[in-house]
């Protein structure tokens, strides 16, 4: 049998990756494709007719003031939370490869509420920050706590922030735990007899060896930071007075609330490429300065 | 043959995977669907569809979803699968009844209600009940204090409401009000109220949109706000009116911590869930005002059932959708299941039965007394979202009226309203 013609190749691949490539074509390129065209269009969502409007739609995403408003918001959230989420998911690595008693317990604990839902998890924090919080606020007398932070323009923003940490950081840190344990002891070992201290060992051994852990971390949490929207619904949903919209949840208004559907995805395009861009260059500059053992 | 095996395997697989829909069974009863958007009429409506599926021998499926009903219908318009009967808000019908509703101005019904839809003469909507927006009270509440039978029209003006809020604060009850603070609540329902009182409602939008209604000194805005005002002054939340939380507010309510909340008859479902009383009831929102409206509510028909005219509903399908409108109009066990199972004002007035909420009757009584003034179903879809956000800033003090009233200017700017 023949294993270089073009037939055999062309079945070899229906057989392997033809389902999951029928599957990717339709739930991912055909939508993808369609998007593209409704954004040439005025469509409102639900009327039979698509009239053709050109750039329009494009226009009015460029000048639709409240839409630049949020993807400046989910920057700002983005970079802090991406800070946080990683600095809190190293420590915790960290801290449950270096030993401690119990540390398999706390890795499954620390690693739970990616488990849960970001609706539910939404809905969780909104008592613990209207309620919980407030009532043990007002009994201690503590200021700061004595009314919701969800009530606050910046509030509502840090609830968010602090929520992301908790859901995201116990996933990043399994993939540190990964990276702490793929640096041989023998490297550390050599850097010990050299005269490192163990700063100075992570410093110039694990980290540069973990690499790859920081740029897959960092990637993952760009992204999500970047697309969130159920954690934006359930946690603030948009309030105070639509001070805490972030992107994807301003797209989702504009399409199908305000049903200017054209509109809305093309401004979920242009989230898509500037999310695109964003995490293609971390990822290349990240690994350009991989290092091997 | 290991090849032709192996290739069989994942033929088979890719069947698994693509197939799935068994088709249905023909056969000769007709079946319809309907498309519920009330979520709290749900496991009635599922009910009463299963028992008159065994009378008629009509089967009928109920669906319900939470999502933005004309996203929801958009999907299932897409998909070729339309719903026989769809349950949908007023501006709805505006946006898709020329397009895919049956031409209803024929049925008997049309003749029994006010409030149905017509576009350019042809009726499309069919009204599935009456809500209203007002002062929610519990009487209750007020009489432990004041002692006397509480006489909601005694209190039509906002002196005489003030007058009362203080007697309450100094019998104990230090905050009377509760305010909701959602988007809709203060978007579509409290500001929508300052359009639809004025003299000429469409006159007024369309100098709203050139920028010549001068808002601000509006007597109808002024009017309005002034009792605003006076709300968040007795609001039980008013250091952090924004915090409120909607369920928290209603079993206040409910169980007489405060005694006042502007809302509508709908809140029952909210209400009910707590110790509630069953001597509550609506009033006018009260102002000092001598053009009546501070003795009507605001409202009308609310949510309406169109049928689809689309190629993939059938003509049986369509005589059995009118059928069913029909059943619940004029059988006894229809306007029974309107009226006591979903507790719903109901919009004809063939219809005698006592509602069964307190709420509901408050607005029966101003309906039937022709004391409700029409709500204005036109609104631009962002409206409730961008301007409930500014009436929210003014609720947290980070907006003066001057302020407000400079944003819903600067709003209808550029706000196209729903034609109709």
């Amino acid at each position: 049998m023949k294993k270089n013609t073009t037939s055999y190749k062309v079945s070899q691949f229906l057989m392997f990756a033809g389902p999951a490539a029928v599957l990717f074509i339709a739930v991912v390129l055909v939508p993808f494709v369609y998007g593209l065209y409704l954004t040439f269009t005025s469509w409102d969502g639900v009327s039979k007719t698509k009239p053709f409007v050109g750039l329009a739609n494009y226009l009015a995403a460029f000048s639709d003031s409240a839409y630049w408003a949020a993807l400046g918001r989910t920057a700002v959230y983005t970079v802090i939370a991406v800070v946080l989420v990683n600095v809190v998911a190293f420590l915790l690595a960290y801290l449950v490869t270096s030993g401690i008693k119990g540390q398999n317990f706390f890795r499954a604990g620390f690693f739970i509420p990616n488990l849960i839902g970001g609706i539910v998890l939404g809905y969780v924090w909104k008592f613990v920050f209207n309620r919980a919080l407030v009532s043990l606020g007002n009994s201690l007398s503590i200021g700061v706590l004595s009314t919701s932070w969800l009530a606050t323009t910046g509030g509502a923003m840090l609830c968010l922030i602090i929520v992301s940490v908790w859901q995201y950081a116990g996933y990043m840190m399994l993939i540190y735990v990964a990276g702490f344990m793929s640096v041989s002891k023998s490297l550390m070992e050599a850097a010990q007899i050299d005269g490192c201290t163990k700063s100075q060992a992570m410093k110039n051994v694990t980290i540069p060896l973990m690499r790859s852990s920081f740029v897959q971390c960092i990637f993952l949490t760009l992204t999500r930071c970047f697309m969130v929207y159920d954690v934006n619904l359930s946690l603030t949903n948009g309030e105070p007075f639509n001070s805490s919209v972030l992107a994807a949840m301003h797209v989702y208004n504009q399409a199908f609330t305000y049903k200017n559907y054209g509109t809305g995805q093309a401004e979920a395009l242009i989230l898509f490429v500037i999310c695109a861009i964003v995490g293609v260059t971390q990822v290349y500059v990240g690994k350009k300065g991989e290092v091997a053992a | 043959m290991k090849r032709k095996v192996s290739f069989a395997i994942a033929a088979a697989m890719t069947m698994s995977l693509a197939g799935g829909a068994v088709p249905a069974l023909a056969d000769d009863s007709v079946s319809i669907t309907i498309f519920n958007s009330k979520s709290e009429i749900q496991s009635q409506l599922e009910e009463k569809a299963a028992e008159y599926s065994a009378e008629t021998g009509v089967d009928i499926e109920v669906y319900y979803s939470s999502d933005t009903v004309a996203a929801h219908l958009a999907t299932r318009y897409a998909s070729g699968d339309p719903y026989t009967i769809s349950m949908v808000d007023a501006k709805d019908v505006y946006s898709l009844a020329e397009e895919y509703a049956v031409d209803l101005s024929d049925e008997d019904w049309v003749n029994d209600t006010e409030y149905e839809i017509a576009i350019d003469g042809v009726v499309y909507g069919f009204p599935v009940c009456v809500e209203a927006r007002g002062i929610i009270y519990n009487a209750d509440a007020i009489e432990a204090i004041t002692g006397e039978t509480f006489d909601p029209s005694q209190y039509t003006t906002l002196d005489a409401f003030t007058e009362l809020l203080e007697t309450l604060v100094a019998g104990g009850m230090e905050t009377p009000v509760g305010i909701m603070k959602e988007d809709w609540s203060l978007g579509a329902h409290f500001l929508a109220e300052i359009y639809e009182q004025q003299e000429d409602v469409e006159a007024f939008i369309t100098a709203l949109q050139e920028g010549t209604a001068d808002l601000i000194n509006n007597e109808k805005f002024n009017s309005l706000m002034d009792t605003f005002d006076v709300l968040m002054q007795y609001n039980y939340a008013a250091g952090s009116a924004i915090a409120a939380e909607r369920e928290i507010t209603e079993m206040m309510l409910a169980e007489g911590e405060i005694a006042f909340m502007f809302g509508g008859n709908w809140d029952w479902s909210v209400l009910n869930a707590y110790d509630y009383t069953e001597n509550m009831g609506m009033m006018p929102v009260p102002q000092n005002t001598e053009d009546g409206t501070n003795e009507m509510l605001v409202g009308g028909g609310s949510k309406y059932f169109f049928i689809d005219s689309s190629d993939n509903t059938s003509e049986e399908q369509v005589q059995a959708a009118k059928d069913f409108l029909n059943w619940l109009v004029y059988d006894e066990d229809g306007q029974s299941f309107l009226v006591n199972d979903c507790a719903l004002v109901p919009a004809y007035s063939n219809i005698t039965l006592d509602v069964a909420d307190p709420l509901g009757q408050s607005v029966k009584e101003y309906a039937d007394a022709g004391l409700l003034i029409d709500n204005y179903n036109y609104l631009p879809d962002d409206h409730y979202s961008l301007l409930g956000a500014a009436f929210q800033k003014y609720l947290a003090g980070k907006l003066d009226r001057e302020g407000f009233a400079a944003e819903i200017e600067s709003y209808w700017t550029t706000a196209e309203v729903v034609e109709h």
